[in-house]
């Protein structure tokens, strides 16, 4: 490789803030998107979307768009196998529940049940306003607590709209209660939120027709899921179908599944003879027809003895899961089982409902589901701990998972930093000089704690990542990984992991990623779990390429390949140091006359967990486990209801920053995404089902202004089954955002804000109420 | 025929009258390095600079547009030198998913060529119509404050030699 090119600063990348390997491509508009693809006689694709929130599909007359000039394909569910699809298959196998095009029946306003391709978006466009289809209408429901009542609109065969029941249920709750000295229920609403990436999904499908296979260029953060979701309902081999994932726009988890989108792209490429068809939504399907978080109702009632001991919770969690099931059940199981990780607790029963309305569809979300969760759990111990006198700080401390110890639902915790977390937040922050100190200044200060897993074993029975490093003679490096960089650098990470362990610059390295037909197979991105578990994959793929490079040199130089390494470009002696060869030279010899040996390491690993029983919630659903802690300093305006934040402070325990700067920017722009659940985001419907707020305008982002200062600190535990000690660590960061603010909120006004998200109107309403039951206090007093 | 100048270079374009200056760049001329992510004017997304002012280019009708210069993210290094913007930009590590970032940079690109040393609150100002859901917008600040730094540098360092000729 050109000398020239390497940069020795970048040997030795891990825990180096090397620059993003696909930087230069997004800073200068060259970088490629699945929006950004187009052909030749490319076609424009659109959805025919229902206008009813729950009807009967009586027919669907497509002959006048068929004679629209310009339109080539229409499909409809007769042109499918009317397979189902779904997300948590292999768990839940009856939460497969959606058709990628309806035939019978239409469950949300947005739901597909067809799709037409034209020469152009306008033509398309037109084509959807001439098909014409006969519905009956039905009732419909969209209140979650509605749709459990006996005489509900059924939405599918479900009793009461169940979709699943989760019982959680762990030593005797209910006699423990009775020895506590203290017993509080609190009740919470987390509402629905979108992920509102700004790239829209998008994707162009092309089915060679003679050739019978598939090509999907897609906005997926999950390629190979993907993949597999489209075989299946397209009934073809999973080998015919090529999934290629270029720079993505951001995902959170709204493009972990396969959508009707990318199932009509291809259909519809097939009826069109092989023209690639693109499909690409816009802001309101976005809002209508992609995914959201799930909105819950969060009950929770925990018994404590004076010493603030943590003796039993029960609770009930009521999540309004929309028309399907997606990745429903499993994210109502994480807003359940996640408080494991954190409190130790031995007695605790909590019961999940899953439950379908007329709205759309609930699916995972950055988070997932530890979000509600930890607004509720977090807000509620505050307020335990406030009533037994003791400080929030103490409080957790004293109940706290610490390292080494297994939880009552048999999850393994190994290293856990939370306690030091903990301490260097409350220290970072002052939080003893200011904690209930500046009540006069309407500002107060709050903590919130969480935890989080690095993979999650939800979507296949196994979680395994591959990767291969490929060496060519002259000394390029090729990082081949089924990773999904969505934008958080998992392709830079992955990059310094492989750059490190083969002993060379990073700038040696070309990462391609998520391409099914090219890369091995990873199941994507989400759970935090790439840098964990791709990564490992990718340390041992790389130490594999090493170890073969080190047998050719110690051959040619009748030694034995356990006493060489490669460090900083060198081939060396471990002994002493001493360099034998530059990296380079190495390579020259592989591919030399005598030797002709290709460099091509492999790698993959499967995290040690043990599979997770949902009947009891127990399992070691992570090979390892997340830890943080966050504060937050605000000041309220008792006349206007507006909160200001004036810092933040975040203490997360990585295991070990492989990028510190990619994990910085992780970690702010989770908690600024947890800013914006906890002041502004709130997607609502009217009465016919259809958002209320489905676009920029009125659903409310964060935006520059008022963005607080974030202090990160990175506590190191060095996991001993991360790659270089790393963990996962892309979610945890929005955690405990809204309770540490709602915590300080608190502080500084005294009210309890149960409700998200925490509006003027609604902190004016809280402090109204105060300021009368004190005036009432007093006057019978 | 109407004729566009985009990064200094002539385009002649035969559009209809409602054609956004958006649908030109991406659509007519295959530069797609401009993006949008709402199409209604309300992400910032589709950024570009008309006569060096920040300009939503998904509402700007691409007729009007005649006789101005416009500039995009295309056209902002000098050869394969990058702008100080977008070396900042990488070095601070303000780039995520990169999806808003052309957009991002050509705000504030029109913030610095005015005011090379803009305050916390001017900052937060002229970037509150660009959305970034990826980042936080913290890192982006401090590349502002960084690539602002740079660029002053760049024109006293003009400017002396202006001096000196």
């Amino acid at each position: 490789m050109k000398t020239a090119t390497l940069n020795k600063e970048y040997v030795n990348p891990v825990g180096k803030s090397v620059p993003r390997i696909d930087g230069k491509g997004m800073v200068t508009g060259q970088a490629k998107y699945a929006f950004d693809v187009s052909f030749p006689n490319m076609l424009i694709g659109k959805m025919i979307r229902s206008p009813h929130p729950h009807a009967k599909i009586l027919s669907i007359d497509t002959t006048r768009a068929e004679k629209l000039p310009g339109v080539r394909a229409i499909i409809t569910a007769k042109d499918t196998y009317n397979i189902k699809f779904g997300s948590n298959e292999y768990f839940f196998p009856h939460t497969v529940d959606q058709m990628a095009i309806e035939s019978e029946k239409v469950r949300y306003v947005g739901d597909e049940i067809g799709a037409v391709a034209a020469i152009d978006e306008e033509i398309a466009e037109q084509a959807l306003g001439l098909i014409d289809v006969q519905y009956e209408p039905l009732p419909a429901v969209f209140d979650v607590q509605e749709a459990m009542k006996p005489d509900a609109p059924q939405i599918h065969e479900s009793l009461n709209n169940i979709a699943v029941i989760l019982p959680v249920n762990f030593g005797n709750p209910d006699r423990v209660m009775k020895e506590a000295d203290y017993v509080r229920e609190d009740r919470f609403y987390a509402p629905a939120a979108h992920h509102a990436a700004l790239e829209p999904h998008v994707c162009v499908g092309q089915w060679e027709t003679f050739s019978n296979k598939i090509t999907l260029w897609s906005s997926t953060q999950a390629p190979f899921k993907c993949r597999e979701a489209l075989a299946k309902t397209l009934n073809i081999d999973l080998n015919d179908v090529r999934v290629i994932k270029l720079a993505v726009g951001g995902g959170f988890g709204g493009k972990l599944e396969m959508l009707p989108m990318d199932f009509a792209s291809c259909l519809l490429s097939k009826k069109a003879g092989g023209l690639p068809v693109k499909i690409c939504y816009n802001r309101e399907e976005e809002f209508i027809a992609s995914r959201r978080k799930h909105g819950m109702i969060y009950t929770v009632k925990s018994g404590v003895k004076k010493d603030g001991t943590l003796l039993a919770m029960t609770g009930e969690v009521i999540a309004d899961g929309g028309a399907y099931c997606s990745y429903g059940p499993t994210v109502l199981a994480a807003a359940i089982m996640r408080i494991f990780m954190v409190y130790k607790i031995q007695h605790f029963r909590m019961t999940g409902y899953r439950v379908y309305t007329n709205t759309p569809i609930s699916g995972a979300m950055r988070g997932f589901g530890g979000v509600q969760a930890g607004f509720a759990i977090e807000s509620h111990m505050d307020m335990v701990a406030e009533a037994i006198g003791m400080d929030p700080i103490v409080f957790r401390l004293k109940n706290i998972t610490g390292p080494n110890m297994v939880t009552i639902n048999k999850m393994v915790i190994t290293t856990n930093g939370l306690r030091e977390c903990i301490e260097k937040a409350v220290s970072a922050s002052d939080w003893y000089k200011k904690r209930g100190q500046q009540k006069h200044l309407c500002r107060g200060i709050g903590i919130g704690i969480a935890a989080d897993v690095m993979g999650s074993k939800m979507y296949k029975s196994h979680e395994s990542a591959g990767s291969i490093v490929k060496v060519e003679e002259d000394g390029s490096v090729y990082l081949f990984t089924g990773a999904a960089d969505t934008g958080q650098g998992s392709n830079t990470a992955l990059s310094q992991i492989a750059a490190h362990e083969l002993g060379v610059s990073y700038n040696r390295i070309r990462c391609k990623s998520g391409d099914t037909e090219i890369t091995p197979f990873d199941t994507g991105s989400f759970a935090s779990r790439v840098t964990f578990i791709s990564g490992n994959a990718t340390l041992r793929a790389a130490r594999d390429a090493k170890q073969q490079i080190l047998d050719v040199v110690a051959k040619e130089n009748n030694l034995n390949a356990a006493e060489l390494d490669i460090a900083a470009e060198e081939v060396i002696l471990k002994k002493d140091n001493s360099i034998l060869m530059d990296f380079d030279k190495a390579l020259e010899l592989c591919y030399s006359f005598n030797y002709g040996r290709q460099i091509i390491g492999r790698g993959s690993y499967n995290p040690p967990t043990t599979p997770i029983d949902f009947r009891t919630g127990e399992g070691n659903v992570s090979g390892s486990y997340g830890f943080e802690a966050q504060v937050a300093e605000v000041e309220v305006n008792k006349e206007t209801g507006e909160v200001k934040l004036l810092k933040m402070w975040d203490a997360h325990d990585i295991g070990k920053a492989i990028n510190p700067q990619a994990v910085e920017g992780q970690i702010e722009g989770s908690l600024v995404m947890g800013i914006g659940y906890t002041f502004l985001e709130n997607l609502r419907f009217d009465q016919k089902g259809r958002p209320a707020n489905g676009n920029f305008a009125n659903y409310r982002l964060p935006r520059s202004m008022g963005t607080p200062p974030v202090e990160s600190i990175m506590v190191e535990s060095n996991d001993p089954e991360g790659p270089f000690g790393a963990k996962g660590m892309g979610e945890a960061s929005l955690l405990p955002t809204s309770a540490a603010i709602a915590n300080a909120i608190y502080d500084a006004v005294g009210i309890r804000l149960k409700e998200l998200p925490f509006t003027p109107d609604k902190i004016i309403k809280a402090l109204m109420e105060k300021e009368k039951f004190e005036l009432a206090a007093q006057a019978s007093a | 025929m109407i004729t566009l100048e985009i990064n200094q270079r002539q385009y002649q374009l035969d559009l209809k009258g409602h054609e956004t200056l958006l649908e030109v760049l991406r659509d007519h001329l295959g530069m797609k390095g401009t993006k949008t992510a709402c199409e209604e004017s309300e992400c910032g997304t589709c950024t570009v600079a008309v006569d060096g002012k920040a300009t939503l280019s998904c509402i700007a009708l691409a007729a009007n547009c005649e006789g101005m210069k416009i500039n995009t993210i295309e056209g902002l290094a000098n050869g394969e030198e990058l702008h100080p913007l977008q070396q900042a930009f990488l070095d601070y590590g303000a780039v995520q998913c990169g999806f808003c970032i052309p957009g991002m940079i050509m705000s504030c690109k029109a913030l610095l060529d005015k005011n090379p040393e803009p305050s916390q609150e001017e900052i937060e100002y002229a970037l509150d119509g660009n959305l970034c859901r990826c980042a936080g917008y913290l890192k982006i600040f401090e590349a502002i404050r960084h690539a602002g730094k740079v660029i002053k540098a760049q024109c006293e360092q003009a400017s002396l030699l202006d001096r000196r000729n």
